[in-house]
């Protein structure tokens, strides 16, 4: 298993490092001239060309790439916002913690409400409570998020006046974007946990259950959901990306002061030092928790951890057989 | 021998035909997805008809019906340039319907393209590709789409490729997996006994098979590909003003949210209604394609 | 009386999309203390169906018990609380399923899912249980070692003894065994059968046997039921129904079977398929494909007829024969 766990971060490593050289490539390619947008209209050519060299923006593409890497990954240090001229890494220092805290809070939520309301739809399947909760996610997961953010927007905050439209500051101001960045992620849940549930319902193991004298509590704790939970965690990586995702418009939404809201703002700017970092520190957190995720999964699942044990001790043989 | 060979496709075509009516029966007996079907055909019947349906252009200005509210002349209020709230909503659903259906079209055409290929030949091809799959999915679908759009700057074909781009990993890999399973089945021993050509077996025998789980896939990736595109509009990228796509309307009017807030609630509930009627009917297809999940 | 487990007009009906399946239709038979009973019918006649209405397993909906009795020692077990089924279920009376592959759950290791339905039952440590359990194990031929891996682990053969094992693990007074050698190699089938009938004869177990194999029958059963369509067409010993078979459809079965001895070339089989069971015939349900049938036997209620003490034959075509 340790073995299963050094071979995924290295190539969670190898991972990031090629998301960077892409995310550098593709940004190389967007029009606009930095110099031009940040000197303004006013400055000659000979003053946006000496910019943009000491910048080192006319330099060829791989010496470019090269140079990126090498501070990215080597130095740790992202660059310097070509607006506002503060480090990259200063400016993540204040803002990171607010967008993963955003983003962890709502994956938490959809997980904590929508799974518990997708079992108990299953086991009370076409009852009341099924029917009405299976409605309300199926209205959940055809909203866009950020129009449900605005309609809370005109509604808490227009015309109730009890939350801050816009803005960061105390819990009240976390309030409204962690809601509608998790009411997704929990219709979601909730819809494919009452599939994975019913799924098992009719699997013969939880007839064997029975047939050994269980109360029906133990069959669904012992047996029923703990199968069924398998391919929900699965997907759990998944509504985090997906979180990470949405954190970028909400925050756009809320004005919240996050990786978001920086990014959006290093795309309007042609500041591409911010628009890299954000996009590539966003990627990285979310393979981080993908691969959390599939350890979870490889651990509480037998069948994928014996096949890991196996391929690996599998090659163990090998090499010690070729070594011979 | 000859008279079962003559007697197969006969078979097979009544088989195929009834299988075929079983679907449609109950999903006509489904009525959530009915609702969803009408309410699609509705939509798109009055996109598709927007000019019968309202005497303005989308993109006419009229100083004086600036900011108007719902009247006899103008359903749904003007906009900001007094422009009509009611041509901007149904021209706006032909780039945001017409984004959908093409973003996921093109990608499911390539998932089972690719996906099969890489299924059914596994091994090397297959462990290299996925690998590239991992990677091309470290970056979320949504940042994937900010940075091609930033990328090739706002218009509705670069949308279609930034969001195509972000979806077609998931695609391939949903056909790869379903293919994988498909691969284990005896049928394909017999179509290889037979010495069908892979490309024959691939695309004749597994395809056909893994179609239908896939089509119910696109109908649902076309809802939230319209919400995506949506989203990017409205944080200043994809298809931009004055092109009337239903999250450029919410960004135009998301600076009169205090005082104009029906600018808001028209391209909202026309998303909304857009997804949910996709949904709907893509359940209903799941299960009518696959009646043991229902009950 | 001395019967041990006596079954009375049991009628079960499945009902789903507003469509009713009588399954079990008026089925009677009894069981003295240590006998065994082979149900024998194809695929879809209701067998699996009576071994689950016996434990109260019919998973309720789409299943239901119309009518009829149960009588365990005289106690009827569809009357019984939920409470006191429990307490039955796994000890007094338990089950051997059909497919071996899908009966486990994949995620608990084998030894533990023994051990669960031990520790259940028996008022003893979880050690003690524990030991319990490999001794199970090593009783159906598993090394003890083996009690902490997982089914995936385990070949089709071997999974079926554990299954075997689990049902054994409480010494049942009844086991209902569903077709517990189909899924296995001809090879294995007869180890498995043999392990079932010594572990039988050590418990003093009374068994019923679900088979659509007469060799199997012929080898382990001493009474014999023919089903069809949710009817007992025939019962009695295995004498009755081997050496004297009445009914066309028992007679049908032992055309189907190909013998060494016979010099004939061609098997006779039965001609048509099983009836629709949404849609059963009026009449005796064996009439559409009855090489005897004749216009009485289109309707009304087919008469059971004891032929011999314990020899019941239900054919309207013998009475007839009879009054003659």
């Amino acid at each position: 298993m340790s073995r299963y766990v050094l071979k995924r971060l290295g190539w969670l490593i190898l991972t990031t490092i090629v998301v960077a050289i892409i995310i550098f490539t593709i940004m190389y390619f967007v029009p606009g001239d930095p110099g031009r947008l940040i000197l303004g209209n006013t400055a000659t050519e000979e003053e946006i060309l000496a910019y943009d060299e000491a910048l080192g923006l006319n330099d060829p593409f791989l010496i470019q790439l090269g140079r990126y890497l090498k501070e990215t990954f080597l130095e740790f240090d992202l660059g310097t916002s070509y607006v506002f001229k503060v480090p990259v890494m200063q400016e993540f220092a204040e803002r990171l913690p607010r967008t993963l805290i955003l983003g962890l809070l709502c994956m938490v939520i959809s997980a904590a409400i929508g799974i518990p309301l997708g079992v108990v739809c299953a086991l009370k399947r076409n009852s009341l409570v099924d029917h009405g909760a299976m409605i309300l996610a199926m209205a959940g997961v055809s909203v866009p998020q950020f129009w449900l953010a605005l309609l809370m927007v005109i509604l808490f905050s227009v015309n109730l006046g009890w939350l801050p439209p816009y803005g960061f500051g105390g819990i009240e101001y976390w309030i409204m974007p962690v809601i509608a960045g998790s009411v997704g992620g929990i219709a979601m849940n909730a819809r494919q946990t009452r599939s994975a549930v019913l799924e098992t319902i009719r699997a013969d193991f939880v007839t064997t259950a029975r047939a050994k004298g269980l109360s029906e509590n133990k069959v669904i704790y012992k047996h029923m959901l703990p199968n069924a939970m398998i391919p929900i965690i699965n997907l759990l990586g998944g509504t985090f990306a997906m979180a990470i995702g949405g954190t970028v418009v909400i925050e756009s939404v809320f004005q919240f002061p996050g990786i978001g809201t920086y990014m959006l703002t290093g795309i309007n700017q042609r500041d591409y030092p911010v628009v890299r970092s954000c996009i590539l520190i966003l990627a990285i957190f979310s393979t981080v928790a993908m691969l959390l995720v599939d350890l979870v999964y490889a651990y509480l699942d037998p069948r994928i951890k014996a096949q890991y044990v196996n391929a690996s001790s599998k090659k163990l043989k090998k090499k010690e057989g070729e070594s011979k | 021998m000859s008279k079962t060979k003559a007697k197969a496709p006969a078979e097979q075509a009544v088989k195929k035909e009834s299988a075929m009516t079983g679907i449609l029966k109950r999903l006509a007996k489904d009525k959530a997805a009915m609702f969803g079907l009408i309410l699609l055909i509705v939509l798109i019947l009055a996109c598709i008809c927007a000019p019968l349906l309202t005497p303005y252009e989308p993109t006419k200005m009229d100083s004086t019906a600036v900011f108007a509210t719902p009247s006899f002349a103008h359903p749904l209020g003007c906009d900001r340039l007094g422009r009509d709230m009611l041509s901007r909503m149904l021209y706006g659903g032909r780039f945001s319907l017409g984004l959908g259906l093409l973003v996921s079209l093109i990608g499911m055409v390539l998932g089972i393209f690719f996906g099969a290929i890489f299924g059914y030949y596994g091994g090397k091809v297959d462990n290299i590709s996925m690998r590239v799959m991992d990677i091309w999915q470290a970056i979320p679908s949504t940042l994937l789409a900010i940075l091609i759009s930033t990328a090739l700057g706002s218009g509705f074909i670069q949308t279609v490729i930034a969001l195509t781009v972000g979806g077609i990993p998931g695609s391939i890999r949903g056909t790869r997996a379903m293919v994988l399973k498909e691969r284990e089945m005896d049928y394909l021993e017999a179509a290889r006994a037979m010495n069908c050509s892979d490309f024959k077996i691939i695309f004749k025998h597994m395809v056909p098979n893994v179609l239908s789980p896939t089509i119910v896939g696109t109908t649902m990736h076309i809802g939230s590909t319209i919400m995506e595109a949506a989203s990017l509009s409205y944080i200043g990228l994809g298809v931009q003003p004055p092109t009337p796509e239903w999250g450029a309307i919410l960004a135009d009017g998301k600076s009169y949210i205090l005082s104009y807030p029906h600018l808001l609630v028209y391209p909202g509930i026309a998303i909304a209604l857009t997804v949910l009627a996709f949904n709907l009917f893509g359940d209903g297809l799941r299960d009518a394609l696959d009646p043991r999940l229902k009950d | 009386m001395s019967e041990f487990l006596t079954v009375k007009d049991l009628v079960v009906e499945y009902s789903s999309g507003g469509q009713h399946v009588q399954a079990v239709n008026g089925v009677s038979f009894t069981l003295g203390k240590g006998e065994t009973l082979g149900l024998v019918g194809e695929t879809g006649a209701g067998k699996t169906t009576i071994a689950k209405a016996i434990l109260q397993i019919l998973p309720d909906p789409p299943a239901k018990v119309l009518g009829g009795e149960i009588l365990l020692e005289g106690k009827d077990v569809l009357k019984m609380p939920e409470k006191e089924l429990l307490t039955i279920r796994g000890s007094k009376i338990s089950m051997i399923f059909q497919d071996p592959m899908t009966a486990l759950n994949p995620i608990m290791s084998v030894g533990s899912q023994i051990t669960e339905v031990i520790l259940l039952h028996n008022k003893i440590s979880e050690k003690e249980a524990m030991e319990r359990a490999c001794g199970m194990l090593e009783m159906v031929g598993i090394p003890r070692t083996r009690y902490v891996e997982y089914p995936h682990q385990f070949s089709g053969g071997m999974k079926q003894r554990v299954v075997i094992a689990m049902a054994l693990a409480c010494e049942p007074e009844l086991l209902l065994a569903d077709e517990p050698t189909t899924a296995l190699d001809v090879t294995i089938q007869a180890q498995v059968l043999e392990m079932m009938n010594d572990l039988r004869e050590k418990l003093q177990t009374t068994m019923i046997l679900i088979t659509h194999d007469l060799g199997v029958v012929a080898e382990t059963c001493n009474k014999v039921a023919i089903v069809y369509a949710g009817h007992i067409m025939e019962s009695g010993t295995k004498e009755d129904i081997f050496l004297s078979p009445m009914h066309p459809y028992t007679h049908g079965l032992f055309g189907s079977i190909p013998k060494l001895d016979d010099k004939s070339k061609r098997l006779s089989p039965i001609p048509g398929l099983p009836p629709d069971p949404t849609n059963l015939p009026e009449g005796c349900p064996f009439a559409p494909r009855c090489p005897k049938a004749t216009a009485a036997c289109r309707q009304g209620v087919t008469p059971n007829v004891e032929v011999t003490p314990g020899h019941f034959v239900r054919c309207g075509e013998l009475v007839q024969k009879e009054v003659d």
